[in-house]
């Protein structure tokens, strides 16, 4: 395995993070494709570890790959010019376009295609969770955390956050208390 | 001071969203209520560019997010510090990789993290679809564009053109 310099890492996830439309499922295979077929910097092994683990992991998947990958490379200064290097397009990209769309968000058109994609984005987000739902293992115990969910950001109006906490407390504690029951007996 | 409470909260999304770039939708809807930094509609139009902006959707969102909110400082503090978390779990669980997810307390937490994902977007749908909820032509188109792609979802692109190019002929005639 060859050494790559932190310049030369910054531009290649530069690069990854321009061409990536979309999000960690979308530049595992640039990264797969630059990194262990073109330049054998990581092996392949390696690279799907790292994508295991950034799906387990809280964040944005591409970052969490990246991060690993820099790190594998060159360490926490490898880890750090990767995470700004995939952001570094993205970053300016949406400045640029946020300026230009304020300056002619006036115009009937673009009020227009804003009212369409707005509604787009709807079904998008409904898509998600229907994928989730339709991917996960549900069996009683994701039906019961799937309501108690809904209840506690609906009905309780609780924060994000306080659900995601209370539930993976509860979570954990019935899969705890199950695992030691099967055990037991 | 905008900033400082910017920075906590977009850390708290990179340590609290798991899933994917969407996951973060649910937090950034959190954000617009409380603090009113952006509407609710500001929110729809920035997913809508960066799903098809170039780069991660979840970072995407947070520099426009941050941009909203604090002009270009605010963009920098939300991209760096929503991927703070995500700097420190990866040095700390590169030590130990495949040991991760194998740990039951790992597995607990992700298995029961996904019932609650589906129901933070289910509401956040619910709460981008009812400033909407008296305009039967976005209604009509919702439901197209589910029936479009119920079998199986597309990319993010094909809804954002349709919707695009719809809301552009609604301008020319009607």
């Amino acid at each position: 395995m060859k050494q790559v310099s932190l310049f030369k890492l910054f531009f290649l996830f530069a690069k990854f993070g321009a061409i990536a439309l979309g999000g960690g499922f979308v530049i595992l295979p640039i990264i797969k494709r630059e990194l262990v077929d073109k330049r054998n910097l990581i092996s392949n092994n390696d690279l799907m570890d790292y994508f295991a683990l950034s799906q387990s992991l809280p964040g944005i998947i591409a970052a969490n790959i990246s991060l690993f990958t820099g790190y594998k490379l060159r360490g926490i200064l490898g880890a750090l010019v990767a995470m700004f290097g995939v952001v570094f397009v993205p970053f300016w990209a949406i400045v640029i376009i946020a300026t230009f769309l304020s300056s002619i968000s006036g115009n009937s058109y673009v009020q227009g295609i804003f009212w369409g994609v707005g509604v787009a984005v709807i079904a998008l987000i409904i898509l998600t969770a229907r994928d989730i739902w339709r991917n996960a293992k549900r069996n009683l115990f994701f039906y019961i955390i799937f309501l108690l969910a809904l209840v506690s950001l609906l009905i309780l109006n609780f924060s994000p956050i306080k659900t995601i906490i209370t539930l993976v407390i509860v979570g954990v504690l019935y899969k705890r208390f199950e695992y030691v029951r099967r055990e037991g007996k | 001071m905008i900033y400082f409470s910017l920075i906590i909260e977009f850390f708290k999304i990179g340590l609290f969203s798991f899933g994917g770039g969407y996951a973060t939708i649910p937090f950034l809807y959190h954000i617009s209520n409380t603090y009113g930094w952006y509407t609710v509609n500001e929110l729809r139009h920035m997913i809508a560019v960066a799903s098809v902006t170039p780069g991660p959707v979840g970072i995407n969102v947070a520099t426009y997010a941050g941009l909203k909110s604090a002009g270009l400082l605010g963009a920098m503090c939300a991209t760096i510090f929503e991927m703070l978390p995500s700097f420190i779990l990866v040095i700390i669980t590169s030590k130990i990789l495949k040991k991760f997810n194998d740990n039951f307390y790992v597995k607990a937490t992700l298995s029961t993290l996904r019932p609650i994902s589906c129901a933070l977007l289910a509401s956040v749908a619910i709460g981008l679809f009812k400033p909407i909820l008296g305009d039967i032509k976005a209604i009509i188109l919702l439901a197209i564009l589910l029936i479009l792609s119920w079998k199986s979802k597309k990319d993010p692109l094909f809804y954002m053109l349709i919707g695009g190019v719809v809301g552009v002929i609604m301008r020319i005639f009607f």
